[in-house]
């Protein structure tokens, strides 16, 4: 009998087993993959996704092999906004969630999973985990209503059976433990991105590349091995036709979002890997905890890569869930109250316009001549700059950024203006051009 | 870690498992499973890639492998049909319109048109409604269709139900036969009667200050004292919520203004601080409300005050909403705090209480009253009240100051304690303080205009607020109540509102509450 099981060990998983083994608690954590082992992400980190690890104690042993940086570029419609997330609203995000802001740290990396599940697998071993991999979970234990344990069946053929006060279902977008208790979505949002990615050496880079042009966008991130991550997306409606000639057009997007880096890329890049994609995107909530599971990280809520949040997310649900877990495995207060807590946290109004922004982002429209405008507005203006960047990583609330008086204030400041952007010479024209699927 | 890049694209792969999936070709599936990454094995965990070749080509686990592969291989848009309509009236915000494209600036308004329509067609547009009578606590409106209703009225601003109150009435009356309608002229020139004057006695009275300057709004007078006082090298901190009026006001006077955390005094101070190290020869006005209009709160402003004084700094409160709904004698905010007579400038607007058009300035300086008047344009620039509008206004203020103002005050408060009791019992989120402003914290803004919607329809006739009002993403419904609410009215009114966001939620299939953080 453990006090938890966890099925899942990446991100969202590892992390709640680690933690909640922290606290004394007998913990097993069960996945269907052997590591090292990769699965579908862009895994760029915001800062607060490094500052999680940092508060865990492991993120020297992520920079130990993984370049990180503090600046970013953020370049729409060629107008470029160079910044970074500040400390001052890092430290906010943690004592408002957590309630404590130690361990912030201002870099951010993108580290492939094969190197941070790895290492976070390793860490809920070390804190005292009980950790199965090779080992998928088949059926739900369930009693009068409750679920009270797991059936799985390692690759070998071995069937186990286990028991818990809690199972937190860790297992991702399409959780099994969502599937099998039959748990509905709440607040989709079908419309979302394809992304296409794959790994380049050859070149580097000294800050993160995000750029964005009509309904298409890239990123070039460097992350482990020498290599960078190459990425580009857009609205899901052109997916198929964009599938009908992968490699040309993954190059093509890229060379039409920013030249410069299509050109890079071609010129100097060597690709190291097959290209990756994916179009199942669509946002969704779940049921957060019901008698006896709690869900945490994808299971809970998946939203489009479009904003990279999913890792921090995770690792935020993981702090938030085994805090709550704790309090009740260890007497403290009764599992509802925790849950209430737990559920206070992630469905509130903060959680909710940010859901709101990623998925609009999702649906890839071409910016609006008054965003554009605010981009331009924003440049000279650091502070500002550095809250919006801080505000798209939901590090700082949107209702803060996105309100009247700061929003006029930001004009009044401005101290460039449209003039040198091509983008404003025509810009209905341009955007009725954006409208068309370049991949037809 | 298995890579190369010989191997083929996973949707390559993935069309080929389908295909053969839907042919009952399980040899091919298994054969083609082998090569999808680990990437996506990991990440569609439902899909059992090492066991397709057990699958029975007969059993519906081959149906089931079709339809997970499909779901992830075919935009899910297609999926759910979405009226194209209320997707973009719901998803859009006045934000989305604010700098629109083109040198024509008549033609390019038409996007943000466009908009309106989208919400006006999905009855989701909240603005813009008439009145079809006087508007008591029951009033007939029509939306911006044509369709009528009637219904149990926070949407009206007269705390004190004086629009229907015989002795106001008949004060309109008596002005209108002794003066006629319309003022004729600014107050500088001619605009003002014998009854201006008493009526700026009368607020002197109210507020315990002695200058008071009348303006033809509410609006006016915050847009007019800041701008007459403040000039470009000087400094404002301003409250980040602060009124409309008040932020433009701001914005036109000077670059240097700060937006200081809602209420924080201590942020005050540090950004006197601050701005004393810097500059030590120019003026710095800080500006608050003192109820704040959808927050239905106050700052500590004898803290503030102090601070002020502290830093040389000279501090200007709006009590558009306050002053005689609440606090002892209806003397408000001010009132409440012991204040009266001892803030630096006080300005307030009749439209919420006084049952008027209207506004005012209110110092104990003679000199700081006619500099305004002279350089707070929307005085000297604009006609003066109007004689009704000015006698009703004098005879509000007496009995606002009568023991017949401390009974309608009572009747308010019985109200607005009835309707925040039944809001909060049915777990709803009632913010700031027992006021005449009842907001009603919803947050999200497609639950917000979909149970907007439905309320039209069912008795209660409430102000949604959203941006530009409030920040993104907290929405929330106004209630404004007035003395003339019944406190069971007022529980009857939460029982429908609460339905009617249930609902909404539920046509939505949201999971996020309301709550701040
Ligand atoms: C294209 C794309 C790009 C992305 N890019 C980024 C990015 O740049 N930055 C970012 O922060 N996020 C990104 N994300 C999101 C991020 O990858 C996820 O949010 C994150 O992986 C969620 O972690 P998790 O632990 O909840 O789930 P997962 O990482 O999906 O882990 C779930 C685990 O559960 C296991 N499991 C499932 N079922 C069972 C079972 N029955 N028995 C045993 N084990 C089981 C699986 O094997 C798996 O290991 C991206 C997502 C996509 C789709
Ligand atoms: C706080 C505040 N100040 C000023 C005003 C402006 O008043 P009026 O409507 O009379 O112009 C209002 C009302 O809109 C208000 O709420």
């Amino acid at each position: 009998m453990y006090d938890a099981i966890v099925i899942g060990a990446r991100c969202s998983g590892a992390s709640t087993a680690m933690l909640l083994a922290r606290r004394g608690h007998r913990v097993l954590v069960v996945d269907r993959s052997s590591f090292p082992s990769d699965v579908i992400s862009t895994h760029f980190l915001w800062p607060h996704g490094m500052s999680y690890l940092n508060r865990w104690g492991l993120l020297e042993q992520v920079l130990a092999v993984t370049p990180a940086q503090t600046e970013i570029d953020v370049v729409n419609e060629g107008i470029r906004l160079t910044g970074s997330v500040p400390a001052e609203l890092l430290r906010a995000y943690f004592r408002d969630l957590h309630g404590d802001d130690s361990g912030v740290v201002r870099t951010y990396a993108s580290i492939r999973r094969s190197v941070l599940d790895q290492i976070l697998v390793q860490a809920a071993a070390k804190a005292g985990a009980e950790v199965r991999t090779n080992c998928t979970v088949r059926g739900l234990i369930v009693e009068d209503g409750h679920v009270v344990g797991i059936r799985g069946r390692t690759s070998d053929g071995q069937l186990i059976e286990e028991r818990a006060r809690i199972v937190v279902g860790a297992d991702g977008r399409n959780s099994f433990v969502a599937r099998t208790l039959g748990l509905p979505k709440f607040d989709e949002r079908p419309r979302c991105t394809f992304a296409y990615w794959s790994y380049y050496s050859g070149f580097s880079l000294e800050t993160a590349q995000l750029h964005r042009r009509g309904r298409l966008a890239c990123a070039v991130v460097p992350t482990n091995f020498e290599q960078n991550m190459v990425l580009v997306w857009g609205p899901s409606e052109w997916s198929r036709e964009f599938r009908a000639d992968v490699p040309g057009n993954y190059q093509r997007a890229l060379d039409f979002v920013s030249p410069e880096l299509g050109e890079l890329v071609r010129a100097q890049g060597t690709r190291e890997e097959r290209i990756y994609g994916t179009l199942d995107q669509a946002a969704f909530l779940r049921p957060l905890h019901g008698p006896g599971w709690v869900l945490v990280g994808d299971a809970e809520s998946f939203k489009d890569q479009c904003t990279a949040i999913g890792m921090t997310h995770a690792f935020r649900d993981a702090e938030l869930a085994s805090a709550a877990l704790d309090r009740w495995l260890s007497g403290g207060a009764p599992i509802d109250e925790t849950m209430a807590w737990y559920e206070g946290r992630r469905r509130g109004q903060d959680a909710a316009a940010y859901y709101d922004y990623v998925c609009t982002l999702a649906e890839m429209r071409p910016y609006r001549h008054d965003e554009l405008q605010l981009f331009v507005a924003l440049r000279g203006n650091q502070q500002e700059i550095d809250r919006f960047i801080a505000t798209h990583a939901d590090v700082a609330p949107v209702s803060e950024f996105f309100q009247a008086s700061n929003l006029f204030l930001l004009n009044d400041a401005a101290k460039e203006t449209s003039a040198g952007y091509p983008i404003f010479e025509d810009f209905a024209a341009t955007s009725r051009m954006y409208q068309q699927n370049p991949f037809a | 870690m298995t890579t190369g890049l010989d191997q083929r694209e996973d949707g390559e792969l993935i069309e080929i498992i389908l295909d053969a999936a839907r042919r009952g070709d399980v040899t091919t599936m298994a054969r083609t499973a082998a090569e999808v990454s680990e990437m996506t094995r990991n990440w569609a965990t439902h899909i059992p890639w090492d066991d397709f070749a057990t699958l029975d080509g007969a059993d519906d686990e081959l149906a089931q492998v079709v339809a997970d592969l499909e779901e992830m291989w075919e935009p899910a848009y297609l999926r759910k049909p979405v009226d194209p309509d209320e997707e973009y009236a719901l998803d859009k915000n006045a934000y989305d319109f604010y700098r629109p494209a083109g040198r024509n600036l008549l033609t390019r308004t038409e996007d943000y048109y466009g908009w309106v329509l989208a919400r006006r067609r999905t009855e989701t547009w909240q603005y813009s409604r008439v009145l079809e009578a006087a508007p008591g606590s029951i009033a007939e409106i029509t939306n911006d269709l044509g369709r009528r209703t009637r219904g149990i009225n926070f949407n009206s601003q007269d705390y004190l139900s004086f629009n229907t109150h015989p002795a106001i009435r008949a004060a309109a009356e008596r002005a209108m036969r002794d003066y006629g309608p319309h003022s004729a002229g600014s107050p500088m020139v001619l605009g003002n009667t014998r009854i201006s004057d008493e009526l700026e006695r009368a607020l002197g009275d109210l507020v315990g200050l002695e200058h008071v300057t009348l303006f033809p709004t509410g609006w006016a007078a915050g847009f007019g004292v800041v701008v007459g006082l403040v000039r470009q090298e000087d400094h404002i901190l301003i409250d980040r919520l602060a009124h409309s009026c008040l932020q433009q006001g701001a914005r036109a006077a000077t670059r240097n203004v700060v937006r200081y955390e809602h209420l924080n005094v201590e942020s005050v101070r540090q950004h006197l601080v601050d701005i004393r190290s810097r500059d030590t020869r120019n003026g710095v006005l800080v500006v608050t409300d003192g109820l704040f209009s959808v927050d239905a709160d106050w700052p500590d402003l004898v803290s503030l005050q102090q601070v002020c004084r502290e830093y040389d700094a000279t501090l200007l409160v709006d009590v558009a909403h306050d002053l005689g709904s609440m606090g002892p004698g209806g003397t408000g905010v001010l009132g409440l705090q012991g204040l009266l007579g001892s803030v630096d400038i006080v300005m307030g607007a009749f439209s919420k209480t006084f049952c008027s058009n209207g506004g005012f300035v209110a110092s104990n300086s003679p000199a700081l009253k006619q500099y305004i008047k002279m350089f707070g344009g929307s005085h000297f620039f604009s006609n003066a009240l109007s004689p009704v509008q000015t006698a009703v206004v004098l005879e509000a203020a007496r009995i606002i100051r009568s023991p017949e103002g401390d009974e309608l005050r009572g009747r308010l408060f019985a109200a607005i304690d009835a309707l925040r009791d039944e809001l909060t019992t049915r777990g709803l989120t009632c913010m700031g303080e027992p006021s005449p402003i009842v907001p009603l914290l919803i947050g999200n803004e497609k639950l917000a205009r979909v149970a907007n919607r439905l309320l039209f329809d069912r008795g209660v006739l409430a102000f949604m607020v959203e941006f530009p009002v409030t920040p993104t993403g907290s929405s929330r419904f106004r209630l404004q109540v007035q003395a003339g609410h019944r406190p069971e009215e007022a529980r009857e009114a939460a029982r429908i509102i609460e339905g009617a966001i249930a609902d909404s939620r539920a046509y939505l299939s949201s999971a996020f509450g309301s709550a701040a953080k």
